[in-house]
Order: C-alpha cells, then sequence, then structure tokens
C-alpha cells in the first residue's frame, strides 16, 4: 500500500515540467549533484571534527563543547544546502529513487542520524562543564560519537550506490528486496 | 644579502623552482612528449594490476572504495576549512589560530593518505578512461599543488613564529590560497564523474 502510493507521488513529480527540466539540463544536473556532493566537505567536514574531538582525536587541548558551539553554524548551513540539493536531485528522479533500495537505506540512516544528534546534543548540555576540558568526552558521548560517524558514513556510501544497478528493480527476484525497493510492479507481477 | 634571504624561505624558494619547472616544461611542449609513455601504466594499473582486477570485477568494492574517497576528502575539507577559517578571523576566535592549526594537521595527514590510497583504487578501475580526460590531470596538478602548498609553505610558516608576529595579510592570503586550492581538488575529483 506504501509502497503504491510512493510510486504514484513520484509519477506525479516526475510529469512535471520542472522535474523534467531539471533532468535533461546537462549543466542544471552536474551542477546541483556537484553542490550537494562539494557541501559534505563543510557538512560533514564539520560534524566530524565535533565527532572526532569528543574522541580526543583532534584538537584535544580545546574546550570540547567550544568546538561544537563554533562549528554548529557552518554544520547547519552545508547541511541546509545539502538537504535542498538532495531535494531537488530526488525531484529530479523521483521514481528511479523512491524505487532505489539504497536511497531508502539512506534515508532511513538519515533519520537514525538525527535522532543520534539530538540525544548527543542534550547528552552534551547535560554534561557541560563537568569534562569540557577533559582530552576524552565521557564514555556515552564517545559512544554517540561513534555511532554519529557510522551513520554518516552509512549515509555518504548510500548516496554513493544510488547511480549503481545491481538491485534496480527489473534485476530482482527476492521478494523482501523487492517490497523493500518499493518494486510495485515486480510484486504485483509475482 | 640575497643568499640569506633565499635560506630564510628555502621551502618557498623550491616550491617556486619546481613550479616554474613545470611551467618550462609545459612552454618547451616537453609534458606532451612525456605524456603518451604513461599510456602503458594506465593500462597496467586496469588490466594487469590486482587493484585494477577488484575494481572493475567487482562493482560493490569500487563503490565502497568511493564512498571513502569521499569521506576522506570530507574530512580535509573540514580540516582545511577550520583552519583558514580560523586564520581569517571567521570560526573559533576566541581559540588561539596556533592551536588550531597544529591540532588539525595530523588528521588532515591521515585523511590525505587515505585519499591518497583511495583515489589510486577509483583510478585504477577506470585507468584507461580518466588518462585522455584533461579533468584528471587537472586534479592532478591541483593535488600536487595543494600537497607541496600544504607541506612546504602553509605548515612551515604557521609553525614558524607565533601568527600575531607574521604579516596579517600573508595569513589571509595563505588561508584563501589554501581554500581556493582545495575547493579546486574536490571540484575536478566530482566533475570527472560527469566527464
Amino acid at each position: 500500500m506504501i509502497n503504491e502510493l510512493l510510486l504514484q507521488f513520484a509519477q506525479y513529480l516526475e510529469a512535471q515540467v520542472y522535474s523534467q527540466m531539471l533532468v535533461s539540463g546537462y549543466y542544471s544536473w552536474n551542477w546541483l549533484e556537484a553542490t550537494h556532493v562539494l557541501t559534505l566537505m563543510v557538512s560533514i567536514g564539520s560534524l566530524f571534527i565535533i565527532d572526532f574531538r569528543m574522541l580526543g582525536w583532534v584538537l584535544p587541548d580545546v574546550s570540547a563543547t567550544a568546538i561544537a558551539d563554533r562549528l554548529h553554524k557552518p554544520m547547519i548551513t552545508g547541511f541546509v544546502i545539502m538537504f535542498i540539493t538532495g531535494i531537488l536531485l530526488v525531484y529530479a528522479k523521483p521514481v528511479e529513487n523512491v524505487q532505489s533500495l539504497w536511497f531508502r537505506i539512506k534515508m532511513l540512516l538519515l533519520v537514525l542520524a538525527f535522532i543520534n544528534a539530538w540525544i548527543f546534543n542534550s547528552r552534551m548540555r547535560a554534561a557541560e562543564g563537568s569534562w569540557d576540558s577533559a582530552r576524552v568526552a565521557p564514555k556515552g558521548l564517545r559512544r554517540g560519537a561513534i555511532i554519529s560517524l557510522c551513520l554518516w558514513c552509512g549515509v555518504v556510501a548510500m548516496g554513493r550506490f544510488i547511480p549503481y544497478d545491481w538491485v534496480d528493480c527489473p534485476k530482482v527476484s527476492n521478494t523482501a528486496i523487492l517490497w523493500a525497493s518499493g518494486c510495485v510492479e515486480q510484486l504485483n507481477a509475482l | 644579502m640575497p643568499m640569506s634571504f633565499l635560506s630564510n624561505y628555502k621551502n618557498v624558494t623550491a616550491l617556486f623552482l619546481l613550479l616554474l619547472a613545470v611551467a618550462l616544461l609545459e612552454f618547451f611542449e616537453v609534458r606532451e612528449s612525456i605524456y603518451p609513455g604513461l599510456l602503458p601504466y594506465f593500462e597496467w594499473l586496469k588490466y594487469s594490476s590486482w587493484i585494477g582486477y577488484l575494481g572493475t570485477t567487482y562493482g560493490s568494492v569500487y563503490a565502497t572504495v568511493q564512498a571513502g574517497h569521499l569521506i576522506s576528502m570530507a574530512v580535509i575539507g573540514g580540516t582545511v576549512l577550520v583552519t583558514d577559517l580560523r586564520l581569517l578571523g571567521v570560526l573559533l576566535k576566541d581559540i588561539p589560530s596556533e592551536t588550531i592549526s597544529k591540532g588539525t594537521h595530523k588528521c588532515f595527514k591521515y585523511s590525505l593518505v587515505v585519499a591518497i590510497l583511495t583515489g589510486i583504487f577509483c583510478a585504477a578501475g577506470v585507468a584507461d578512461k580518466v588518462y585522455y580526460m584533461p579533468v584528471f590531470w587537472i586534479k592532478m596538478l591541483a593535488l600536487l599543488t595543494g600537497s607541496g602548498f600544504m607541506f612546504f609553505i602553509k605548515q612551515p610558516l604557521l609553525n614558524s613564529r607565533p601568527h600575531n608576529e607574521i604579516n596579517p595579510w600573508a595569513i589571509r592570503l595563505l588561508a584563501v590560497a589554501s581554500i581556493l586550492i582545495w575547493f579546486t581538488v574536490a571540484a575536478t575529483g566530482r566533475w570527472i564523474g560527469f566527464s
């Protein structure tokens, strides 16, 4: 049911003129994708510096909350640009993305990464002052930093996998993968 | 007098002479005569080396290494931006720039090694294609320039004395040049995928 609804919505988007313009324009698509990928250096670059600081890998002599506070703005700016360009990339190829297993896993990892960031942030605020100048953050925050690193590495990897066609709907016969990818036509044909 | 001036700036002079040599190679078309000689190495990399075999046979391995390359580039970007924006007085203004530049350099070095290793793997899988792409060679030049700039100019200068004793304009120029060079490395890398 959910797969059918998603596919119908994607087909509705794909029929729009602006969606077709985005995907057919060589430069519009390339600029969009390049901006999306290059903004990684600002968003994930800043985020990883914060996580690395929690683990004591970079700037261990600098207050961890100062690093997290000061890098918050560039990180959020990077993420906002990534989300805008990401939404436009999906808008340009909605059917392909909605039926991509990698895209779906990426979205799931993104949600988990944001939940982790929220928990991490509230834990950091709660523990503020008690450990700030320590070279390594307390265990809970270190765990949060490692989870954050793993989730974001997963997000980047899934993003990289999307253009590959290993598990595209016509190539798959496994019912669970077909369902997880949202391959409505192939599931109906079974 | 000129000798003592040169000995004060021997790294800068060495890099300048290297860049001059590259420019002369270009000017006298020496590079163009060397260029065809590199093709067998690229063909070997794709068809005979084990990394070329892995990259061309297992798409999932290739894509995973590509993701590793992207992540290492993101970390390079993070360290470069944090350091250079601090040098420009935009970020982390309450923390000494000496602390920031020293504290992020190790991370930069490790990420650069990972980026180069994963980059070689990625290039090996499509070596016969990238050899003919001008943008690939521009990226290689930008990478060489960026690494040379970082290890022979930026770090030696920043480590030579307290930053408040260095001409502020020299520091600003250093930071802007560094951001531009590493942006070029990343952007040309992305453009390889479109070519």
